[in-house]
């Protein structure tokens, strides 16, 4: 597993390179936002990635509360899981609410609107956010984990409807994939691999918090031993 | 099914009976209300013409509050002597005991709102216009975040911080709620927009169907975890 997230980690490193080399050499200026515009190759990624990582942390919930009973040990893989990605979904959460707002004070001249996809994005951010308070301040019990599971599978459906209730005030959000934004080839190819890269590096950080993880209950489970036989 | 709903009537009297007997949770959430809606008059009665535009928002985050004090509270009487274990292992399913802790915390929480709403309309002079979708919001949104917060409430019972974790957890799945409520209740009290607040209510019907079937789904997953 280890062995794994280092080879994503180098995978990902040259990604980020090749992304970096096409997003500011390769790629044209775009006509109207000028540079500010190649924020956006990051800042889409970003996104996307942060409503992946929300799903499989969603999805390891079910598999969690599913398992529990039956096969503890993919109980407690899923459990990794789930704390890996919603360590990373706060990362890239992060990085989408940073360079969101800088682009938009240029584009829109302001920092911020209630507009669907920013809201949506600080909403799961702060779903992130409160499911990694429950881990950390909860305890450390099945108690804990099964609460942990629960926040995240209804955070799906909460989601899902606070994108629709917004959605029905209208937004300015530019639909730049849906019409066809990216004219230019170039511009395309500087997409694709800025979205490959930041998806590795997460994805790499997700396995290696894994391994994190379970090496830590490991040794929990170690000292417990040890602690039972001193008696 | 009879006797489902029949163990579902004793839960939910039982914990009637207790609460109209030492009348600790209203008493002290109807106050903690109070002293909200007299804060909120304090906060933004500063130009009371501007009264209909904060009415509704006050309405709420009052209602969201108060109910959140309470429902910290729920489970104490189940931790004592750990009668939540023993009523998990008499023949009653975890559903049903779900179910009737949720109609008991929404019977506390509408009780305790009818004065509030009341000082609300007359300190902010508010005119309800349309009493059907302002009291239908109100019931629908109060089933939701009963669902939402009766399930963390038990799920957060034995935890150390759960005073602070239960709002920090359920809030974030609550702004679908909260929004379409605001925006019901400002129509309901004449908020000069041409809209229907039919689509609103139908949303708040779908929240409550959704997450009611998850929550009971998920109660009874999680408690015996």
């Amino acid at each position: 597993m280890e062995r794994a997230g280092y080879g994503l980690t180098l995978a990902a490193m040259g990604a980020v390179m090749a992304a970096l080399y096409l997003v500011f050499f390769v790629a044209p200026l775009e006509a109207t936002l000028g540079i500010s515009q190649k924020i956006f190759y990051f800042h889409v990624g970003s996104a996307i990635h942060m409503m992946v990582a929300f799903g499989v942390c969603a999805l390891a919930g079910v598999t969690y509360l599913v398992s529990i009973r039956g096969a503890p040990g993919v109980a407690d893989w899923a459990d990794a899981v789930g704390v890996a990605t919603a360590e990373v979904g706060v990362m890239l959460g992060a990085v989408v609410l940073v360079t969101g707002p800088l682009w938009a004070r240029k584009a829109w001249g302001t920092w911020w609107t209630w507009e669907p996809r920013l809201t949506l994005s600080l909403m799961v951010f702060l779903l992130f956010l409160a499911y990694l308070a429950l881990r950390s301040f909860a305890g450390e019990d099945r108690f804990a984990r099964a609460v942990g599971s629960g926040l995240a599978i209804l955070g799906l459906p909460a989601i899902y409807l606070i994108h629709y209730a917004v959605e029905r005030w209208g937004g300015a959000h530019p639909q730049v994939i849906y019409k066809g934004g990216l004219q230019q080839p170039e511009m395309r190819l500087a997409f694709g691999v800025s979205v490959l890269a930041v998806g590795l590096t997460a994805w790499a950080l997700v396995v290696l918090r894994m391994s994190l993880e379970r090496q830590r209950r490991d040794l929990d489970r170690l000292f417990l031993e040890a602690d039972r036989r001193m008696g | 099914m009879r006797e489902a709903w029949r163990s579902f009537r004793a839960l939910v009297g039982k914990d009637l009976r207790v609460e109209f007997r030492t009348r600790d949770v209203l008493y002290t959430t109807g106050l903690f209300a109070l002293m909200l809606v007299v804060i909120f008059s304090f906060a933004f009665l500063s130009d009371p013409s501007k009264a209909r535009d904060y009415g509704p928002g006050i309405i709420w985050v009052t209602v969201l509050l108060a109910t959140t004090v309470g429902q910290n509270r729920l489970f104490d009487r189940e931790r004592e002597n750990d009668c939540l274990w023993a009523l998990l292992l008499s023949p009653v399913s975890p559903e049903v005991l779900f179910l009737a802790k949720v109609t008991a915390q929404l019977a506390f929480a509408l009780l305790m709102q009818v004065p509030t709403l009341g000082l609300i309309v007359l300190f902010f002079d508010l005119r309800v216009v349309d009493p059907a979708s302002f009291f239908g919001a109100l019931l629908l949104g109060n089933l939701a975040l009963g669902l939402v917060g009766t399930l963390f409430s038990a799920m957060l019972m034995n935890s150390r911080m759960k005073e602070v974790l239960l709002p920090l957890v359920t809030y974030p799945l609550l702004v679908p709620v909260l929004i379409a409520g605001v925006k019901v209740t400002a129509l309901a009290l004449g908020a000069p927009v041409a809209e229907d607040p039919g689509g609103w209510l139908r949303f708040l019907v779908g929240f409550d169907m959704i997450f009611g079937v998850v929550t009971v789904l998920l109660f009874g997953r999680m408690i015996r975890a």
